[in-house]
């Protein structure tokens, strides 16, 4: 802060006084540390459901991929069913206020995506939604 | 850009301390952050699961539906159609206004059917909606 006013003394005497375009970009960086979300994404892309009654998810920062030949993905690599668990239970630590969306393949098991929900509960998070497209109306 | 070596230049030469090099952190910085900030959001839909606690005391008081691997629905034992569940919700929560749905689905039943029926059941009103499968 120092610095800047130091700057500003500089530029009553000569050049172009930077304090006001170091002011804005200071903002500018603040505001995008602030709003940086951090995503786990899935790094898979699926298929979604369709849903007319899909509802935003603000806080649902951890999703858990299932694939129609039965792989889940997490966090951008394939996982298998029983390291979903340790994941989510690391995850829940770290934030503990995030909820999981599955985005579940259109075409993916209903088996398996009811073992995904119980692996995810027993992590500890109990929020659980599934993610669809939303076709309004 | 140009102006800004041009007045850092100044500086060095001139006198007060050089404000270049913080410049270029905090824009490095700035770059880094705009470029990693994901704005986006998924939508879903909310679907609980059985507790082993309340499992035997659910099942008496809400809807059954029932979704086989092949994707027929059957509402209360009766098959019926996905557009068709709405109503058939609507009618059985005009007889038991607090009743939830119990979504039961064949372990091979596709995702997609589910959330129809998800969908469904919500757009008749009723959002407490848990999901198990047949073993």
């Amino acid at each position: 802060m120092k610095n800047k006013r130091y700057a500003s003394a500089d530029g009553e005497d000569h050049g172009i006084d930077l304090a006001p375009m170091l002011d804005f970009v200071l903002n500018l960086l603040i505001f995008f540390i602030i709003t940086t979300s951090f995503i786990k994404e899935a790094g898979v892309t699926v298929v979604r459901p369709e849903a007319s009654t899909a509802e935003n998810r603000e806080d649902g920062n951890i999703l858990v991929a299932l694939r129609p030949n039965g792989e889940v993905w997490m966090e951008r690599h394939r996982v298998d069913m029983r390291e979903v668990r340790a994941a989510i239970e690391r995850l829940h630590i770290e934030r503990p206020d995030d909820t999981v969306v599955i985005l579940a393949d259109k075409s993916s098991p209903a088996g398996l995506l009811a073992k995904v929900m119980d692996e995810v509960r027993q992590g500890g998070i109990t929020e659980i939604s599934i993610a669809a497209e939303n076709t309004g109306g | 850009m140009r102006i800004r070596r041009h007045n850092s230049d100044q500086h060095d030469s001139a006198h007060g301390i050089d404000l270049a090099p913080m410049l270029d952190f905090v824009l490095n910085l700035l770059i880094f952050f705009i470029i990693t900030a994901i704005f986006v959001k998924e939508v879903g839909l909310t679907v609980s699961r059985p507790t082993d606690v309340n499992q035997s005391n659910e099942e008496s008081s809400s809807i059954q539906i029932q979704v086989l691997d092949t994707g027929e629905i059957f509402v209360d034992n009766r098959l019926v159609d996905l557009r068709a569940v709405r109503a058939n919700v609507e009618r059985l929560k005009a007889l038991n206004s607090d009743a939830g749905v119990l979504i039961v689905a064949d372990v091979a039943a596709q995702t997609g059917i589910i959330m129809g029926v998800v969908d469904q059941a919500r757009l008749g009103g009723i959002y407490n909606i848990t999901f198990s499968t047949t073993e």
